[in-house]
């Protein structure tokens, strides 16, 4: 009984809040990242800023809400909040899924609800979401891929620490990256391709420190798909004093990546615009609100970034998005 | 004379190699996990390799110190669940406190002392409040964890280089260290704290504790701020761990260490730890978390998925615990 009255008063509360945020004829637009700590969410953050900014300008009264599990495997907390968020009746769902298929349930329950959502970042196994705005994860494997063919001049031995268990866009990377590899460098030979980093720099560096040992003397070559796993995997290699001494291509961007960059410890990043996915993120949730027709399927780029193209233009804003403008 | 007084001692006492038998059987699971996996690896010098020793040693570190602490709360009865969100609290707090400008040796002295803070509220909330250790500290669970995210305004905080970064390297400066400085410090540690458990009053008090709280508090015992030091005290060493996760990270993480409450007890009960209390030794709980790490190294160089591991850690926990309960029972018997 008491489970009851707490229930009722519960929905009361959101109700409450339904009615609030409804007054104005406002777009509330919900943002939902895998997790808040890793610099990559920070810029899609931003980007969404931006997005709004830029709305509010042309006269749309548009609100953005940040809201997501603050761990990056967390599951079930990203699903009570996208199940809150349809609940609360916002206008449009702005989701990075953690999961391609455990999210697949509450995007469609809050579709039922009149709650349309734009997926970023990593995939869903659904069609019932308005539009796919990421990264092309295999284009950016296979960049990977080009890039350390070129610096082990097409052979040796190169070792895969995958990030984790179920993500669609890791998964894609790391398939991309071994496809291309395969294809195109016949003479390089993959081998360790079936590890996880897991989801944290603690859980990546202890996995990246075992696997050093086994391998560390014969890979020449190391491949790690996201920025997690490229930040274990960097303090391991710089702990037992070999960063610099094997080639080296991550994902994703941060402070750490480009100081070691320029120290030659880490020789390739793949780069994806997460500023610009979380700007096209809730650019085409609004259009869509507005009766205006959207492409399935958005690429919002990605590039190779290296030490000897660092400093051009184009490459010094994708890897300085505009944080401090956009966050406050 | 009084001296002459010595217990009589044969040859074969059963309870000696009672005795025995419980001292070496966490060590000889050790010996036999290293055993499996040198005999699985198709490079089995690599796995016994000083390095990978090294490696072991600093992954082991932060599970070891807070196994020192838990082993003290496990002895007197009690359970502290909220060891990982202390970790990642204290962790953030001593980055926030380098970036605020603090000494590394001030911001290590602010981590230690948070955790001894957490650790005491617990004390309290417990002797106070009678509220049970293990509903008291999943609150605190919650509310560490909530804390360091708030602290830490829900990112992780990046801070200076300091030597407090160089605490668990693998390759130690000087090199006549051979390993990790953490890993000095829980050797420390550990033999402290097993002195003190075996031979001070207040180890003594905190077994009787642990055996028969009643009858302690009929001895005289202040059961309620006994209790209250070994939370505390237990919390300096979490405190510590938080600074050696944030150590190894190179940056506070208010998610890190989640779950790893769990560790810390698996380690204590592999060990010979009682969660009924009374027992427990520093060096089965040190022998049980190397066992965990060696378990997880081992299962990645072999190649093995993680469920593998987490099945076989699983296993062994129960195997320990019931072997254990079989030596006991033979023991009365």
């Amino acid at each position: 009984m008491r489970k009851i009255l707490f229930l009722l008063a519960l929905s009361m509360f959101l109700v409450g809040c339904t009615a609030a945020t409804n007054d104005k004829k406002k777009l509330t637009i919900a943002v939902i990242p895998k997790g808040t700590t890793h610099e990559f969410w920070k810029s899609i953050h931003a980007g969404s800023n931006k997005a709004a900014e830029e709305l509010k300008a042309q006269g749309t009264e548009i609100e953005v809400i940040w809201k997501g599990p603050l761990r990056e495997d967390d599951r079930e907390q990203q699903i009570q909040v996208v199940e809150g968020f349809a609940a609360q009746g916002v206008s449009g769902i702005v989701l990075a899924p953690l999961d391609n298929r455990a999210l697949v349930r509450p995007v469609s329950d809050a579709k039922r609800a009149g709650v349309p959502t734009v997926i970023i970042d990593s995939g869903l196994e659904s069609d019932e979401f308005v539009s796919f705005v990421a990264t092309d994860n295999r284009k950016g494997g296979s960049l990977a891929a080009d890039r350390m063919g070129q610096l082990l001049n097409g052979k040796g031995k190169v070792l895969v620490l995958r990030y984790a268990e179920g993500s669609a866009s890791t998964t894609e990377r790391e398939s991309g990256f071994i496809d291309q590899i395969k294809a195109k460098f016949p003479e390089i030979e993959l081998v360790s391709t079936d590890q996880y980093a897991g989801a944290t720099r603690d859980t990546a560096k202890r996995a990246a420190e075992n696997l050093l040992n086994r391998f560390g003397d014969e890979v020449q070559g190391i491949f790690t798909p996201n920025e997690s796993s490229t930040a274990g995997m960097l303090l391991a290699l710089q702990d037992i004093g070999k960063a610099g001494k094997v080639s080296f291509v991550g994902f994703d961007v941060s402070q750490t990546f480009i100081d070691a960059m320029n120290a030659g410890q880490l020789h390739g990043i793949v780069v994806q615009n997460p500023f610009n996915m979380g700007y096209l993120g809730v650019k085409t949730m609004v259009e869509n609100l507005l009766g205006r027709s959207v492409e399935k399927k958005i690429d919002t780029g990605v590039m190779l970034v290296t030490k000897e193209n660092m400093e051009s233009p184009d490459v010094k804003t994708l890897l300085h998005p505009p944080l401090d403008q956009y966050l406050k | 004379m009084i001296a002459e007084a010595k217990p009589n001692r044969t040859f074969f006492n059963p309870s000696l190699l009672q005795n025995w038998l419980n001292r070496v059987g966490p060590a000889l699971g050790l010996l036999l996990v290293i055993g499996i996996f040198t005999l699985l690896m198709d490079t089995p010098s690599r796995f016994l390799s000083p390095n990978n020793l090294r490696i072991v040693l600093s992954q082991t570190v932060i599970v070891a110190i807070g196994a020192i602490g838990m082993t003290m709360i496990i002895i007197s009865g009690g359970i502290d669940l909220a060891v990982g969100s202390t970790i990642a609290l204290t962790g953030v707090v001593t980055a926030l406190g380098i970036n605020a400008g603090m000494s590394p040796s001030l911001a290590l002295a602010l981590g230690i002392a948070v955790g001894g803070l957490v650790g005491i509220i617990n004390g309290f909330v417990v002797t106070r409040l009678k509220v049970v250790p293990f509903i008291a500290t999943l609150g605190m669970l919650g509310i560490g964890r909530g804390v360091a995210k708030w602290l830490a305004n829900q990112q992780t905080v990046n801070m200076p280089g300091t030597w407090l970064n160089e605490l668990l390297v693998m390759f130690p400066n000087p090199a006549w260290l051979l390993v990790a400085p953490g890993v000095w410090i829980t050797i420390v540690l550990a033999v402290v704290a097993a002195i003190v458990l075996r031979r001070t009053v207040f180890g003594r008090r905190v077994f009787a504790l642990g055996s028969n709280e009643a009858a302690a508090r009929a001895c005289g015992i202040a059961t309620d701020r006994l209790k209250i030091w070994i939370y505390g005290l237990a919390g300096l060493l979490f405190g510590l761990a938080g600074v050696m996760q944030m150590s190894r990270l190179r940056q506070g993480d208010p998610t890190v260490a989640a779950g790893s409450e769990l560790d810390i007890i698996a380690a204590v009960v592999i060990g010979g730890g009682s969660l009924n209390g009374g027992e427990g030794s520093i060096l089965g709980s040190m022998i049980g978390a190397l066992i965990m790490a060696f378990l997880r190294n081992g299962c990645q160089q072999v190649g093995w998925p993680n469920y593998v591991q987490e099945i076989i850690i699983g296993a062994i926990i129960v195997i320990a615990v019931a072997i254990d309960r079989w030596r006991t029972a033979r023991a009365v018997a």
